[in-house]
């Protein structure tokens, strides 16, 4: 009875790829949990959805908003149905990402001091020095171990072949990983049992890889490195993750103004004196992390630290240039480096995109413009952005000619069908959009994935935009476990 | 009260570490810890969470559940009312008639347990607090401590000694990470072990906190440490004999752990090590039982 009421009003779009939802039926992966759902009178999914509102309050996973001089908590929101992603499809996730960070981080060490693949006339020079984040600080200085994306979460959506595609990379300062860790909890508490059940892969181990990865990245050779985790302070908005990476990893959380730099070496200021750092994990961006260089009106950094960092004697986490290979339009042309730098073949796809730095591609772009979306290649969070499928012919005018003031920074691409997948709203179970960032982690030792991710949510009704700053929310990823051989399919 | 809370603690961990294993989970190790069933009935139930909670919780037939343990401590509250402040008892009575609702049955076996689970380590937090500050500090107050870091001791090294005999003793051997986390995380010494060790898990440092830190407030060092603090308040003139036996029996204990170093008790097998620390608890315990109470 409440089955069907809860099945009855899913109707899923046209044209799109739903998770749950494939040939009439109710996927393999998801039947578990939907035959579990099904169970539950509306009473108890209400209940459930209130618990984990309960529980992100008294966890204190909360963002502040100012109004009229008072602070008021608000939560990130959260949709109590999982997403589902079955071993199969985790396999091919998992190597399409590690060869594309492969050929990244190569990308990265060549532009910092060869420049092979500009030479050999793949990548055109004025892409690189064209882009702001490409930083001439960086230059013939080799990084430890020539690892400089330690951490990354690459944004994959879903079109609706259900093919993956790489909507961006994230490889300076990717956040939301404690959503990740969160959302497992929550998920535990208001549905028990239902994890081991499933057979879903544990997502815990990820602070412990990051921990050692950080200990083994220590100039020093030292059992005990001194690791900080470097915030911009308690108003950033993601101050709740900085604090719980901290705590989870037992390092310990610094302000730019906690850290001095004397003769070229990184210290603490403690209750007992100045201590040497080792590592820093930096949630400061390039921009505002040493004065001296860069921005001289930040109070975030530390005054000196890249010359501590060029001599090598404190490891920088992520390392910093970084921005010049996840530049929107530089993402172009990671497929022929892929083939370049790997002579592989790119396992995971590329959005089209044109530059609209380019005379035709710019034309083509504005012929169609009701089909495209057009970004700023050095912006994020969905910001300046321009939808042309709902944009008014005044917005589609202003932007046109603020793209012709400086077509480099920008981007398009054709309007990509996010995959849906199934939300728990208004007591119905409903479609909403959806992308998923899986965070790859890179140490010596190579790189790891932990199995799950972020999957963010666009929670009004055909919204395309899954930002947390647009009105989006998040759920619990699972990666299923491959079925034990003995048992079969 | 004090094994209440380490009953509840480790039942909320393990249920936790139940819900992010792929592999069947088996809580073998905290029934040997906390209950005197015999191998085979542990067997029996050892996958059957919702089993194990209620026969924890609730079980009339196991001395040691969570039901059992504050009913006794209530009736030891209610004989020494006199002794004991008001708002002590009035939590002592609290927890009983929170655990004795007819609803818990129902609700362990349907709801999410941490909720539950927290709830009941709730009313235990709130008696100690309680006793903390309410209570005078006088022979009372001695009395309840020393029974505190008694049963703390014993149950740390029961822990741990359950926990180790699983990987044979072997301090070399690299479990998965998980099987330490959670030990840790079930005596909340997880953060700590964090802050103390930067590589990662292994169970010399883990063995090392839990028997030498002194500053982890659930170690066997740190528990006896307390208790003899505790035991030398309540001297006075009239028993000297009987307070300078116990007092050298702690005393001896204590400077035995004091000076130990992991790699002595590795030396000598950690088992044997742990098995003497918890006889020689008890012994303590005993004679305290014959001398003050006069129990046996």
């Amino acid at each position: 009875m409440q089955t069907s009421e809860l099945l009855q009003s899913y109707l899923v779009d046209a044209n799109t790829w739903d998770e749950m939802h494939g040939d009439h039926a109710v996927r393999e992966q998801y039947k578990n949990a939907v035959e579990f759902m099904q169970q539950l009178s509306v009473e108890e999914l209400n209940k459930k959805e209130e618990l984990a509102k309960r529980l992100f309050m008294s966890q204190g996973v909360t963002f502040t908003v100012y109004s009229s001089g008072e602070g008021i908590e608000k939560i990130f929101p959260f949709d109590i149905i999982p997403r589902i992603i079955t071993a199969a499809e985790w396999g091919f996730i998992e190597k399409g990402i590690k060869q594309r960070l492969r050929a990244l981080n190569l990308f990265l060490k060549d532009i910092y001091s060869s420049q092979f693949i500009i030479k050999d006339g793949v990548m055109p020079a004025e892409m690189i020095y064209s882009c702001p984040h490409y930083l001439r600080e960086m230059h013939n200085f080799p990084v430890p171990y020539d690892i400089y994306i330690h951490i990354s979460g690459i944004d994959l959506i879903r079109n609706n072949d259900g093919s993956f595609y790489i909507l961006e990379d994230n490889l300076r300062t990717p956040s939301g990983v404690s959503y990740m860790l969160e959302n497992r909890e929550i998920t535990k508490r208001i549905f028990p049992d239902l994890l081991p059940q499933n057979n879903v892969r544990s997502v815990t181990e990820y602070p412990t890889i990051l921990h050692r990865n950080l200990v083994s990245l220590s100039p020093r050779q030292n059992k005990n490195p001194t690791i900080v985790l470097l915030t911009p302070g308690i108003y950033n908005s993601a101050y709740f993750e900085h604090t719980t990476l901290a705590r989870l990893m037992g390092v310990q959380l610094v302000e730019g103004s906690d850290l001095v730099v004397d003769n070229h070496k990184v210290f603490m200021k403690t209750t007992s004196g100045l201590q040497l750092v080792d590592v820093i994990y930096r949630r400061v961006d390039d921009d505002f992390l040493d004065p001296l260089i860069f921005n001289a009106d930040s109070r975030l950094g530390v005054a000196g630290i890249m010359s501590a960092y060029r001599k090598g004697n404190v490891a920088i986490v992520n390392a910093v240039g970084n921005g010049v290979a996840d530049d929107k339009a530089i993402y172009t042309f990671v497929p022929a480096m892929i083939r370049y730098y790997l002579n592989e073949e790119p396992i995971l796809k590329n959005v089209p995109t044109y530059q609209l730095g380019k005379d035709e591609e710019r034309e083509h772009v504005f012929n169609n413009i009701h089909k495209m979306v057009i970004k700023k290649t050095n912006e994020s969070g969905g910001y300046g952005m321009l939808m042309g499928s709902a944009a008014t012919e005044e917005e589609i005018t202003n932007y046109k000619a603020e793209v012709l003031q400086d077509p480099r920074q920008f981007i398009a691409q054709p309007i990509i069908s996010l995959s849906s997948a199934p939300c728990y709203l208004d007591g119905k179970l409903q479609p909403r959009r959806i992308d998923l960032r899986p965070y790859a982690l890179c140490g010596p030792g190579g790189i790891e994935i932990v199995p799950g991710g972020l999957t963010r949510v666009a929670l009004r009704e055909g919204s395309l935009i899954v930002n947390s700053s647009q009105g989006g929310g998040s759920k619990d990823t699972w990666v299923l476990a491959p079925p034990p051989p003995e048992r079969g399919i | 009260m004090e094994r209440t809370d380490g009953v509840l603690r480790m039942l909320k961990i393990n249920y936790a570490s139940s819900q992010d294993d792929v592999q069947a989970f088996s809580w073998k190790p905290v029934l040997k810890i906390f209950t005197f069933l015999n191998e085979e009935e542990a067997n029996a139930m050892a996958h059957d969470t919702r089993a194990i909670l209620q026969y924890m919780v609730i079980g009339k037939d196991n001395p040691n559940s969570v039901l059992n343990i504050v009913t006794l401590a209530r009736e030891n509250g209610r004989s020494v009312q006199d002794h004991i402040t008001k708002e002590m008892w009035q939590c002592l009575n609290d927890f009983y008639h929170g655990v004795r609702q007819e609803a818990l049955a129902d609700w362990l076996q349907k709801e999410d347990p941490v909720t539950i689970l927290d709830m009941l380590i709730k009313y235990g937090v709130l008696y100690f607090g309680t006793t903390d500050i309410t209570m005078a500090r006088g022979e009372g107050n001695s009395f309840i401590n020393i029974g505190k870091y008694l049963e703390r001791a014993i149950q740390s090294a029961d822990i741990l000694d359950v926990k180790f005999s699983d990987v044979n003793y072997d301090l070399g051997e690299t479990k998965d990470t998980t099987y330490w986390k959670y030990l840790l995380l079930s005596i909340s010494g997880y953060e700590l072990y964090l802050k103390t060790y930067r590589g990662g898990f292994e169970a010399r440092n883990v063995m090392e906190q839990v028997v030498l830190n002194d500053q982890f407030p659930r170690s066997v060092i740190y528990s006896i440490n307390r208790l003899h603090r505790y035991f030398e308040r309540v001297k006075n003139e009239r028993n000297t004999p009987d307070f300078n036996q116990i007092d050298f029996m702690i005393g001896k204990l204590k400077s035995s752990i004091k000076f130990t170093t992991p790699d002595s008790i590795i030396e000598d097998g950690l088992h044997l090590f742990l098995n003497e620390t918890k006889n020689s608890l008890y012994t303590i315990a005993d004679t305290l039982n014959q001398n003050y109470f006069a129990l046996i």
